[in-house]
């Protein structure tokens, strides 16, 4: 799926399907080399028109200013009624997305 | 330049950016204090933003006033200078209806700014007249005439197109000089950690910068934002800064400092001084830092650009 990675390059951020099926989880790190990929992650949980989709982080050990204006952006797309869930995201993200995005009802972090 | 313009440029417009000398408590209640009320009174929006024991003093004399304005202790929401105009100053006054005056006290200047400090200080007073102007907007700057150093005295000269009080002045108001005066170079500092990086090794750089901050005292939050910055930094080397740089880390005193040179030139000396809109994409790696630094003191030239920043440890 979209997120197999070019092996050549480091660092790599690979994502694969929830068992759900009602979203994601990455591993790695989004920056410069991964923000192609990113992207296009969260526009596909944008089409894919699901009431809450699931970004699950854990794995995920750095999110840049960029990623998280990805994030935001793509979270400002979905429709009413619908919300990304980002669960245990690694902190900078949450302190960026409190310092730009303050209060954006459309995602939820979710540390558990 | 057409005659037009030309009358254009010798009006007041609605930006006013006056800086008071004060030589003590006294002087300074009687210029500050009217000052708010006249704008408490105008119906203009108002907010105070200078060092916590001026601001005791200010809010103490405003009485039950004080709840209707907003006041920020400078010293912690402008310790590094350049977060003042996105982080105190426009955070303030985008948030005011547009038609309704808005009015700040703000004083980022105090006796006990430290040496690497004082030049981002000069450049953030020149700057707030290029990020205010033609907005109805007052900014009184307070200075402290008393313990202040004739030097300071005078680029407050350059950087505010009046000083209260009125009275001879020299005719030195010209703020593009005065950011050019402190666009010093940053000289290289020895024995710092040194990673050369390019885009393939930007998240290499992001590491060493994280375990040499480790190393040299830094812990959790600020660790992070270390590591943050250094992203941002880096990133922007690779983008914008010619695809390549050097990282340096090191500790002096009470602080870790992170450096990036790159072979770039910064022409716009309000990059990273503008608050973000939330729909703008991208653009706000520069911001962040500000926002999250002690310091940063940039230089830019054409030999490149040097962007130092502190963290406290």
């Amino acid at each position: 799926m979209w997120g197999d990675v070019d092996d050549r390059r480091t660092p790599s951020l690979t994502v694969r399907p929830l068992k759900s099926g009602r979203g994601v989880r990455a591993a790695g790190e989004i920056g410069l080399a991964t923000h192609t990929i990113w992207e296009r992650v969260l526009e596909q949980a944008v089409r894919e028109g699901e009431a809450v989709y699931q970004l699950e982080l854990s794995e995920v050990t750095f999110v840049d200013v960029a990623g998280a204006g990805a994030l935001a952006a793509a979270a400002g797309r979905l429709g009413e009624g619908r919300r990304f869930v980002v669960r245990r995201p690694p902190s900078a993200l949450c302190r960026v997305l409190e310092t730009f995005w303050p209060g954006l009802s459309t995602i939820e972090v979710s540390m558990s | 330049m057409s005659a037009a313009a030309e009358h254009m440029d010798v009006l007041p417009g609605p930006f006013v950016h006056p800086a008071l000398f004060y030589r003590d408590e006294r002087e300074y209640l009687d210029a500050t204090v009217p000052f708010v009320r006249e704008g408490l009174a105008a119906g203009e929006a108002v907010a105070v933003a200078v060092p916590g024991e001026r601001l005791r003093l200010v809010r103490d004399a405003l009485g039950a006033d004080a709840d209707t304005v907003r006041l920020l202790d400078m010293r912690e929401a402008g310790r590094n200078p350049g977060r003042i105009i996105p982080g105190v100053l426009r955070a303030f006054a985008d948030t005011v209806a547009s038609g309704r005056r808005v009015r700040i006290i703000g004083e980022p200047v105090w006796a006990g700014r430290s040496a690497a400090e004082y030049p981002a200080c000069v450049q953030h007073e020149a700057l707030i007249n290029a990020a205010f102007r033609d907005r109805a907007v007052t900014i009184l700057c307070p200075y402290d005439a008393a313990r202040l150093p004739a030097y300071v005295l005078a680029d407050a000269y350059a950087t505010h197109p009046t000083v209260i009080p009125a009275g001879p002045r020299p005719r030195s108001y010209d703020p593009d000089a005065a950011v050019a005066r402190y666009n010093e170079p940053l000289p290289l500092v020895a024995d710092a950690m040194t990673f050369p990086f390019a885009a393939e090794s930007l998240p290499t750089a992001r590491h060493a910068a994280s375990d040499e901050g480790r190393r040299l005292g830094l812990t959790g939050v600020t660790l992070e934002d270390l590591a943050l910055a250094t992203a941002e930094l880096t990133t922007n080397s690779v983008l914008h800064g010619g695809g390549s740089g050097v990282l340096r880390v090191w500790a002096e005193g009470g602080h870790v400092l992170c450096e990036v040179r790159d072979g770039g030139r910064m022409t716009d000396p309000l990059a990273g001084r503008r608050p973000a809109s939330r729909d703008q994409r991208g653009g706000r790696g520069l911001l962040m830092v500000h926002l999250i630094a002690d310091l940063v003191r940039v230089h830019t030239g054409d030999d490149g650009t040097t962007i130092r920043c502190w963290f406290s440890r």
